[in-house]
Order: structure tokens, then C-alpha cells, then sequence
């Protein structure tokens, strides 16, 4: 038994001795990290550079290398009406919608339903555990069930029949890998996902009181169609965060987001309009801004924090539209 | 029928059904079985794709598709028991979760017990593969998320070689690598990695999971009506994929170590 413990678990000197220069520097700046948070996110801000590699967006360099790379792939779960998987970063959401069929309520009888959800497993971070769903997944469901249920899909469009039969959309977004930035992801998915959702050709039976659908592809006159979506409503977010009063951080990462004072979302619709925004904190403090002497004075410059999210959204929300839209 | 109203949730209507199709009777009862296959051979398995390490913040993580099959799944620890008393050994905690939209009807969370069931039999497979005792006091939790399913049999058997993969990814100490393969007896026929629609007309299932680089079985699940004989073919043509899928995993794991250096 001692020799196997022992062999098990070798002293610290044991495991540095495997170890080649390179991964001795890499463990002591992941043990720096883990024990100064602050001071270790600091010390790369104060580089104009961010841990991941990513530049500071100031007002040379506003363009593509303050965000992280997106990726979006449609329609690969077949058991979905319509699907998608957006990749962030590391942040992966799949999203997937199912469509059912359910009575309309009586005060809206020619309305459908849209019903979104958003999943954080316990497979996505370690922060997460098994069960009922978080806090956090309760909020950002109610947020995203906000910006969704603005009418981007008209519920009137979802009704079969007055009163009696309508589609119930159910957009669930899973999480796969929790680094940051969820939400701007989540609603980049659930909005993919309702852009590939196909319907069957539905058809309510007054008299024996039920709803049948048409196989798609097995009658040309009934065909399947996509949903009706209002593009002047469709939302897509940009989140910022602002860390330790001075430094703006687009579309933050989860080890850069527990450290932030300050969250900004920028909701805009496909014409670079503001649909939502909400900015909790106070954002970026001219006081403590960093431009006395040295670092940057761009930040001194800039009058409101919000205003320049808003434009750096927009520059972003061109982006996202190519990767949206060229699918 | 909801039964609890869930707050913690976005609820839609009290109650809702799957899309009913007209041609749903008349769907052929006898379906031709050898088109049914795809142009595949009744002893071929699907393509497996594999790709270790895709969730960063886990200790270990692998994403598996065969097919239609696509399963994520992660692995946290070894870290601390807690409310437990001591023991000697760790705890390996195997939890899996399937997504709404895996399945042909919605999967409407937390109402029924079959994720449970995978969990015990991919734990069941990868037990006797995990050096426990060099971890006492402590958890492994592996976690699955089923992304799409076709088939539970399938889903054990790619739950199974994608969580011993992440066990490999994080650097846990194992004998070998578990894989697992299964077969259905469909007529007088042993077909290998059946799918969802071909495991409804089997007259009975078989999982094996092994070590094949040790010629150890972990696991065996049989169920439903096979003569002996049939089960000991079963097995044998098992084992044989078993090696050539232990042989993709490795070739995958060697790959994303190369690539790390």
C-alpha cells in the first residue's frame, strides 16, 4: 500500500523534475493566475493585450482582433426542426428547436407559442453541478426570452387553426463549453436555429377535432416552409465588460468575466438599430482611468462608455451578418 | 401532462404533442432489411469520428459521432468527496444528460429514468478500467450530454469509448481504454451497430465493452430473446470491431497529444 501511494502521489520536487523549462514557466504562470486573478489579468491589460491573445480595442485598432472568431453550423441534428452550433471562442452552444403541436389560450386564440430555454450541464465548467437548472441559467432564459419574444417570429404566423391548433416552437440551447460570453452565443444559436426550423404542412380536422401534418417532400401542393421572420426584428448581442474602472473588454472570456465591475449588452437588429441594452455597473471611471502620464489616453477621451460600445457593436454586427446570412 | 409547473423554467403550453403525419399507419410494418442497412454489410460498424479535448474548462473531454450518434462528454477531477465518508478507493460518477431535441419526440426535462440507466451501464463499463485506488478520497466525474440520439444501444456503446477517451485526456490512470460495440439478432441475422429503426425489429440486443489491448470484458448487456449460440457469436463478432474501434481511439488520442506539443 505505501509503495503504491507513494508512486501515486509524487513530492512537488518529483513532478518538476519531468518537466521541460517551457511547461516550468507555463506552471508557475497558471499558479500566478489562480492566486492573483487581479494582478494577473492586470499585468496584460497594462500590455495592451489580453490573455488570450486578443488586442485591446482602442481607436486604431478597433477592427477584428478585440472579438473572438465565430463559427456557425446549421441543420446537423436531424431530430430537431432546425438547428444550430455556434462557436465562440471556446464557447460552444448547440441549439436545437422542436415543434409541437398544442391549443392556443383562450385571449390569444390565433397564437402560437415560442418557449426558449437555455441549459448549463454540468459538463460545460466545473461551476456548475447536476440538477434542477442554476440561477444563472434561470436568468439568462428569462433575458433571452425577452429579446426573442419581441416579435422577430410573429406568433399570429404560428396559428393553424383559431382556437384550436397552433405550433409551439421549443428552442433549446444547450451549453457544451462554458468560456464566456454566453449569452451573446446562446442568441446566436436560438436565432440560427429559428432560421432553419422547417414546418410540415399542417392541417386542423374540424370535425374530428385534430391536427394532421404532410410529410415533407410527399405532396408538392403541401409542401414544408421555413418560419416567418421579421429581419428588422432580429437580435443579435454584443457584450462588453469593463474591468477595474479602466478597461473595456469586448465579448469577455469566463475567467476575465468574474473578474469584471462592469457588464454592457448591445442588442441591435439587422440594420445596426438598438433593440435592447442593458449595462450593469457604472462603467468606465474617467477618474481612474490609466491616462495619467503613461498607458492611454483614449480611454480620458471618451466621453460615455455606452456610446462607444454602440459603435463598436455596430462595427462587429457586420461580422456576425456575413457568418449569419453566407450559410 | 406537466404535473409540477416549473418557475425555474420558461414554460410553454400546459400541454402539447408530437406533429401527427397522415401517412403514419401505412409506414411499411416489413421494411425491405437489406435496404434498410444503407449500402452497409450486417458486420460493419458506422464511421466514427473522435475528437479529444474540445471543452476547455473540463480536465478532460471528448466529442464522438457516428452518424447520426453525437454525444460531448467531459470529465472533471480526480477532486475532493464531499459528504461522504472515507473511503480508499475514489468515486467514479458517471451522469447523463440528453438534450430536448435528441430524440425523435421532445425529451422534456427531468421525466423519465433512461438517462439513468446509460449512466449505470457506461459506469458499469468503465469501472474495472480506472486505477481507483490511486485516488483515495476523491471523485472522477464524467458527465455526457447526449446531443443527438438513434438508438439507446448506440448511445451506450459511443457513451462509453468517448468517456473513456476524456478519462485518457485528463490523465487519469487506467489499465486500458474501454471500447464497446453492439449487435442485434434481426431474424436468423447478427447484424453489428445497429441503429435506433434496426434495434426495433431485433429480437434481441447485445452490448460488449472490453479492454481489447488486455483481451479484458468489462461490461456485457444483453436483452431480449437470443438463442446461446447467437449470444456467443454476438460477442465474438464484438470483439472483433472492439479492436478495430480500440485502434481509431488510439490513433485520435496520439493525434491531439502530438498536437499539443
Amino acid at each position: 500500500m505505501d509503495t503504491v501511494l507513494s508512486s501515486a502521489t509524487p513530492s512537488a520536487t518529483d513532478v518538476n523534475s519531468f518537466l521541460s523549462a517551457a511547461e516550468k514557466e507555463a506552471l508557475k504562470a497558471a499558479t500566478f493566475q489562480r492566486l492573483h486573478p487581479q494582478i494577473y489579468l492586470k499585468r496584460f491589460l497594462e500590455e495592451k493585450i489580453r490573455p488570450d491573445g486578443r488586442s485591446i480595442a482602442d481607436d486604431e485598432n478597433e477592427d477584428t482582433h478585440a472579438w473572438r472568431n465565430v463559427e456557425v453550423n446549421v441543420g446537423s441534428i436531424t431530430t430537431a426542426s432546425g438547428s444550430a452550433l455556434v462557436r465562440l471562442g471556446n464557447t460552444t452552444v448547440v441549439c436545437g428547436v422542436k415543434a409541437e403541436i398544442c391549443e392556443p389560450e383562450l385571449d390569444n386564440s390565433d397564437e402560437g407559442f415560442l418557449v426558449p430555454n437555455v441549459d448549463l450541464p454540468a459538463l460545460c465548467s466545473p461551476k456548475f453541478k447536476t440538477g434542477p437548472p442554476t440561477e444563472e441559467a434561470q436568468v439568462l432564459s428569462e433575458r433571452l426570452n425577452e429579446v426573442l419574444g419581441n416579435g422577430m417570429i410573429p406568433l399570429s404566423s404560428l396559428c393553424i387553426y383559431p382556437g384550436k391548433s397552433a405550433w409551439v416552437l421549443y428552442v433549446d440551447a444547450t451549453v457544451i463549453n462554458y468560456d464566456g460570453n454566453v449569452f451573446d452565443a446562446a442568441l446566436l444559436a436560438m436565432v440560427c436555429a429559428l432560421k432553419n426550423v422547417s414546418l410540415p404542412h399542417a392541417e386542423f380536422e374540424p370535425e374530428l377535432n385534430r391536427t394532421i401534418c404532410t410529410r415533407p417532400n410527399s405532396d408538392p401542393l403541401k409542401p414544408a416552409r421555413k418560419l416567418i421572420i421579421e429581419e428588422d426584428l432580429v437580435p443579435l448581442s454584443f457584450s462588453f465588460g469593463v474591468f477595474a474602472g479602466s478597461y473595456l473588454l469586448p465579448d469577455p472570456t469566463a475567467s476575465e468575466e468574474s473578474l469584471l465591475d462592469t457588464t454592457i449588452s448591445i442588442i441591435l437588429n439587422t440594420r445596426a438599430r438598438i433593440l435592447a441594452l442593458s449595462q450593469l455597473g457604472t462603467g468606465v471611471d474617467k477618474s481612474e482611468a490609466p491616462g495619467q502620464g503613461v498607458a492611454d489616453i483614449s480611454y480620458t477621451r471618451e466621453a460615455d462608455t455606452l456610446a462607444r460600445c454602440i459603435s463598436l457593436a455596430k462595427k462587429r454586427k457586420a461580422i456576425i451578418m456575413k457568418k449569419v446570412y453566407d450559410i | 401532462m406537466q404535473s409540477v409547473f416549473d418557475r425555474r423554467r420558461i414554460n410553454g403550453p400546459e400541454d402539447s404533442s408530437a406533429p401527427i403525419f397522415a401517412d403514419e399507419h401505412q409506414k411499411s410494418p416489413t421494411p425491405d432489411l437489406y435496404k434498410a442497412r444503407h449500402n452497409r454489410s450486417v458486420s460493419d460498424i458506422r464511421p466514427i469520428f473522435l475528437q479529444p479535448g474540445l471543452i476547455s474548462q473540463a480536465n478532460g473531454s471528448a466529442y464522438i459521432e457516428t452518424e447520426r450518434t453525437k454525444i460531448a462528454c467531459s470529465v472533471y477531477g480526480p477532486r475532493q468527496s464531499k459528504n461522504t465518508a472515507y473511503n480508499e478507493k475514489g468515486r467514479l460518477n458517471v451522469e447523463v444528460k440528453f438534450t430536448p431535441f435528441s430524440c425523435e419526440r421532445r425529451r422534456a426535462p427531468l421525466r423519465d429514468a433512461e438517462d439513468r440507466s446509460i449512466a449505470v451501464a457506461i459506469q458499469q463499463a468503465l469501472l474495472s478500467s480506472v486505477r481507483l485506488e490511486h485516488f483515495p478520497k476523491s471523485t472522477i466525474d464524467i458527465f455526457l450530454v447526449v446531443i443527438e440520439a438513434d438508438g439507446i444501444e448506440g448511445c451506450v456503446a459511443s457513451g462509453s469509448i468517448a468517456a473513456s477517451m476524456a478519462l485518457a485526456d485528463a490523465g487519469i490512470d487506467m489499465y486500458g481504454l474501454v471500447t464497446s460495440c453492439t449487435a442485434a439478432v434481426i431474424g436468423e441475422e447478427i447484424w453489428i451497430d445497429p441503429t435506433q429503426e434496426e434495434c426495433d425489429m431485433a429480437n434481441g440486443t447485445l452490448i460488449l465493452s472490453c479492454m481489447p489491448a488486455l483481451g479484458i470484458v468489462t461490461n456485457v448487456w444483453q436483452s431480449g430473446r437470443m438463442a446461446i449460440s447467437q449470444v456467443l457469436a454476438c460477442l465474438d463478432t464484438c470483439d472483433g470491431r472492439c479492436t478495430d474501434i480500440h485502434s481509431v481511439v488510439a490513433q485520435a488520442l496520439l493525434n491531439s497529444a502530438r498536437s499539443k506539443v
